[in-house]
C-alpha cells in the first residue's frame, strides 16, 4: 500500500490527509473541469475561467510528499514568507515567480488595469457625463453596504469587510488590489470568489432586470448623439485626473495611474505602446491571473470558515449594486420625462463591457430598434472611475472605523 | 466613527470626489473645444 501511494503520490496523498481535505480536493477536481468546461462553452467568462479551471484541477490533482515529508505541490507555495525559504521555494515552484512578483504586489492588477484603461473610450462618458456619474455612484451602493453588514452581521474586520465590500464594485483589479493592502490574509478567498461572482453576472443580473424593470419600459429608445470630443481633450484629462485623484488618494496611486496611462496612451495614439497594452498586456496579465487564481485554489482555501462569510456578502454587494445601479436609471427615466431607458443603470455596475452589453441585449429583446449601448457604455466606465475612488477612499480611510 | 456611519463619510466622499473628476473632464473638454471652434472661425476668417 504504502509503495503504491508513493508511486501514484497524486492519489496516495489522498490517503494521507484529513478526509475533509480529501473530499475538497476532489470537489475543487470536479469545479475546475466544471469551470474551464462552462468557459469553453462561453457561458462564463472564458478568458478567466479557462485558465483558472485548469489551474484549480491541476492544483488539486497533482498533490505529492515533498521531501521534508509534508504534502503539497510543485506549482506555488502562497504562504512562504521566510526569505530563506522563499529563495529556495523559487527555484522550484513553477509559478512561485508569478505569484510572489505579480501578484502578491499587485502588479498583475495593475497590469489588468492599463489594459482596461488602453482600451476604454471616454467619449461615451461626455455623450452624458451628470447622467452615468450618478448612475454608476447608484450602482456603487452594493459596496458600503457590504462594508456595514460585514463588519456589524458578519463580525468581520473593517479591513476585511473593506476587501470584501470592494466586489460590489464589480472590478476584478480593484477587489485585488483592496484585499492586498487591507486583507491580506483573505486575499487568496476574496480574489477566487469576486472572479467567479464577476464571471456569473452575465447569467444572474438578466433575472435582476426582469424583476425590477417591466416589459414595456425595457425597450425604450434613447437618442443620444455622442460628441466629438477632441483628442487633445481626451489625453488632457486623462493627464489632469490621473495627477488630481493620485494627490487626492494616493495610497490608490498605482491603480489610478495603471487606468489612465493607458487611456492617455490611447489617445496619444502611440501605436506601439497601444498594441502592447491592448493586446499584449492584457491578455498576458488576465491570461496568468487567471492561472494563479485556479491554482491559488487549493482544498484548505475553501475550507477556511470565512469563505461562506465571503460568498454571503459578495451576493450581497453585487445584488445591491444592481439594484442601486436600476433605481438610479429609474431616476433619470423620471427626471428625464420617460425618455430614458431604466435597464441603463445596470451598466453603472463597472463589470466592462458585460454590464453594457448586457442593458443593451435587455432592451432589443423588447425592441430590435433601441440602441442603449453608447448610454450605457458612458455609465461603464463612469463606474470603473467610481469604483477606484470607492477602492481609493476605503484604503485611505478605513482606520477611522472605531 | 461606527461603521454605519464611516459607510456613510466613504459614500459621501466617493460622491464628491467623482463628481470633482467629471466635473474636471466637462471643463477640460469645454475650454478646448472653444479653443478649437474659435480657431476654426479665425481660419474661415
Amino acid at each position: 500500500m504504502e509503495f503504491l501511494m508513493a508511486l501514484f503520490p497524486g492519489i496516495g496523498t489522498f490517503f494521507a490527509q484529513d478526509p475533509m481535505i480529501a473530499v475538497a480536493r476532489l470537489f475543487l477536481i470536479a469545479v475546475g473541469f466544471l469551470l474551464a468546461y462552462m468557459g469553453f462553452t462561453q457561458k462564463l467568462e472564458p478568458l478567466i475561467m479557462v485558465p483558472m479551471g485548469i489551474g484549480m484541477l491541476c492544483v488539486n490533482a497533482g498533490v505529492l510528499f515533498l521531501s521534508d515529508g509534508s504534502i503539497g505541490t510543485m506549482l506555488l507555495d502562497p504562504l512562504v514568507s521566510d526569505p530563506d525559504e522563499l529563495m529556495n521555494i523559487l527555484q522550484i515552484n513553477c509559478f512561485q515567480p508569478i505569484y510572489n512578483f505579480m501578484f502578491s504586489n499587485g502588479l498583475i492588477a495593475c497590469l489588468v488595469f492599463m489594459g482596461i484603461g488602453a482600451r476604454s473610450e471616454i467619449s461615451f462618458l461626455l455623450a452624458r457625463p451628470w447622467t452615468s456619474i450618478t448612475i454608476a455612484l447608484f450602482a456603487e451602493a452594493g459596496t458600503f453596504v457590504a462594508l456595514a453588514v460585514g463588519i456589524l452581521g458578519f463580525s468581520l474586520e473593517p479591513g476585511q469587510a473593506a476587501a470584501i465590500a470592494t466586489i460590489g464594485g464589480a472590478d476584478g483589479p480593484m477587489v485585488l488590489f483592496t484585499s492586498l493592502l487591507l486583507a491580506p490574509e483573505l486575499f487568496v478567498p476574496i480574489s477566487i470568489i469576486a472572479y467567479l461572482y464577476l464571471s456569473l453576472t452575465y447569467g444572474g443580473y438578466p433575472y435582476l432586470i426582469r424583476l425590477l424593470v417591466p416589459k414595456k419600459y425595457r425597450g425604450i429608445d434613447v437618442e443620444v448623439y455622442p460628441p466629438e470630443v477632441p483628442q487633445k481633450s481626451k489625453f488632457i484629462f486623462s493627464v489632469v485626473v490621473c495627477g488630481v485623484l493620485c494627490l487626492i488618494l494616493p495610497m490608490a496611486a498605482p491603480l489610478i495611474l495603471s487606468f489612465f496611462i493607458g487611456v492617455a496612451v490611447k489617445e496619444a495614439e502611440i501605436l506601439p505602446f497601444q498594441k502592447l497594452l491592448e493586446d499584449g498586456i492584457t491578455y498576458f496579465s488576465t491570461f496568468f491571473l487567471g492561472l494563479t487564481l485556479g491554482i491559488l485554489c487549493e482544498a484548505s482555501v475553501i475550507l477556511n470558515p470565512v469563505v461562506v462569510k465571503i460568498l454571503v456578502l459578495g451576493v450581497i454587494a453585487l445584488a445591491v449594486s444592481g439594484i442601486g445601479g436600476l433605481l438610479g436609471g429609474w431616476l433619470f427615466y423620471w427626471i428625464s420625462k420617460k425618455n430614458f431607458n431604466p435597464v441603463i443603470g445596470i451598466a453603472g455596475v463597472s463589470c466592462v463591457p458585460t454590464t453594457a452589453k448586457l442593458a443593451q441585449h435587455a432592451a432589443t429583446e423588447e425592441n430590435p430598434f433601441a440602441i442603449i449601448l453608447p448610454v450605457a457604455m458612458g455609465a461603464n466606465i463612469c463606474g470603473v472611475i467610481t469604483s477606484a475612488i470607492a477602492a481609493g477612499v476605503f484604503v485611505t480611510t478605513i482606520t477611522m472605523i472605531a | 466613527m461606527t461603521p454605519i456611519v464611516y459607510a456613510l463619510f466613504a459614500y459621501a466622499l466617493t460622491i464628491l470626489i467623482s463628481f470633482l473628476v467629471i466635473g474636471i473632464v466637462v471643463g477640460i473638454n469645454s475650454v478646448v473645444s472653444r479653443k478649437d471652434a474659435g480657431r476654426t472661425r479665425k481660419e474661415e476668417k
